[in-house]
């Protein structure tokens, strides 16, 4: 027997002619799955919330699950949704962790030029600011004419980057704001 | 609740990792923490965490082009699993076969000793079975609590390119075949892998090696000759039990 060669077809083979004797061997004892995973379904119940995933500009439909407590505890593709079908990529999978993940920023912090450390600010701090920054780099480089004596009223000091998680209406409003204090590198990264 | 399979189409999957990313969150299995491989592989290998792994693996021709093979990797919840056979005699309990649906299922109330799992692992012609550090075998599901609901697993809800496939058997081996016939022509090499002997049926169409190690049973894991002779004793060894 032992020099028989038993590949993994033959194998199978053999563990079908001695199925009689493993039943056997179990003696009818054997724990129901049942038992193992008594734990209903964790989102039964559960507050269902149509979204839209935030990461590219595809706009893939979610489910948001929420607890009684209005926690957020799962979120998933929305098999209505006529763009994904239920679909999410890695990015949309991971959505739920946008809302719970222990790693993200609970407050604004702030390093002062030159300092090495982050300090945390309040968020009405942190928006004046922005908004100081903004009008002392704006007064420093706005640019009434161009060297051709055009007038082009702009703001080359300062340039704006994203976002790809903003919707189309808050899109038009930024853009709105950016080109008013006179911004031309405004950047969209649409995708990714 | 008829006999459940999956199929999963390599020929479309972009190895995106939805797959990987859904199967995480709906087990709530926290991320690990991994060093760059040097390929986009990520993580490294399965774990007690990671039930589900697309693998990628770059091949090199000599003269030709580099080829690329995504394998989204998991356990294939076999006909009759080895795994099952090794632990009701390691650790009672450990292994469920669920009847209805053909789902494997390790009980994560049942510990096992270090050199028990050693010998379940070895007998999974995949490679699939993973320890947790306290003891606890642990891989994928078949998202139970959610298929028992009617919900698709996890992994095949979220397949934005229907590489994923889930439903009844009969249903399942229908496509796979049907979509074996389509992609022939364009691959002289596809085929399904061990399509009678597991639930979770890959689509592949080139040299097996190529995507994964163990992405097609046969018989050069040498603990498999060593459980079929097992298994052929198996009934003397069940005799005794209930004689003695």
């Amino acid at each position: 027997m032992t020099s028989m060669k038993i590949t993994r077809r033959t194998f199978l083979k053999v563990s079908g002619a001695t199925a009689a004797g493993t039943i056997m061997g179990g003696l009818g004892f054997d724990l129901s799955p049942a038992e193992v995973y008594a734990q209903e379904l964790r989102i039964k119940g559960a507050k269902e919330t149509t979204s839209i995933c935030c990461y590219c500009s595809v706009g893939c439909g979610i489910i948001v699950h929420t607890d009684a407590k209005g926690k957020v505890i799962n979120a998933e593709g929305d098999p209505d949704h006529p763009i994904s079908e239920g679909a999410l990529c890695a990015k949309g999978a991971s959505s739920y962790q946008i809302a719970v993940n222990p790693h993200r920023l609970q407050k604004v912090l702030y390093r002062a030029p030159y300092s090495s450390t982050w300090k945390e600010v309040k968020w009405e701090w942190a928006l004046e600011k922005i908004a100081a920054n903004i009008k002392k780099s704006r007064d420093a480089s706005f640019m009434e004419k161009n060297a051709a004596g055009q007038v082009v009223n702009r703001t080359n000091g300062i340039a704006s980057v994203g976002s790809a998680a903003m919707d189309n209406e808050e899109c038009w409003l930024y853009s709105k704001m950016l080109r008013a204090l006179g911004l031309i590198y405004v950047e969209h990264q649409a995708r990714i | 609740m008829a006999d459940k399979s999956f199929f999963i189409d390599t020929t479309k999957c972009t190895a995106c990792r939805g797959c990987q990313i859904a199967c995480k969150q709906w087990n709530k299995n926290p991320g690990t923490k991994t060093l760059q491989q040097g390929n986009h592989q990520n993580p490294a290998d399965l774990s007690a965490s990671t039930f589900k792994l697309v693998r990628f693996n770059e091949v090199e021709v000599p003269g030709g082009e580099p080829q690329w093979f995504f394998f989204p990797d998991q356990c294939r919840h076999c006909m009759s699993p080895p795994c099952k056979e090794v632990a009701d005699e390691k650790a009672k309990g450990a292994i469920i076969h669920d009847e209805k649906t053909g789902a494997v299922i390790f009980n994560p109330k049942v510990k096992i000793k270090p050199g028990d799992f050693k010998e379940v692992r070895e007998a999974c012609p995949y490679d699939i079975p993973r320890i947790s550090g306290a003891g606890i075998m642990a891989k994928c599901t078949m998202c139970f609590d959610r298929i028992n609901e009617g919900m698709l697993p996890a992994c095949v809800k979220t397949c934005p390119t229907g590489a994923m496939n889930f439903g009844d058997r009969k249903e399942i081996l229908e496509k796979a075949n049907k979509r074996l016939e389509e992609v022939k022509g364009t691959y002289k090499d596809a085929m399904l892998a061990n399509t009678d002997d597991v639930r979770v049926i890959f689509l592949i169409v080139d040299d097996p090696k190529k995507y994964h190690k163990f992405a097609v049973a046969d018989n050069t894991i040498g603990i498999t000759r060593k459980m079929a002779l097992k298994r052929l004793f198996q009934p003397l060894t069940s005799l005794r039990h209930m004689i003695g």
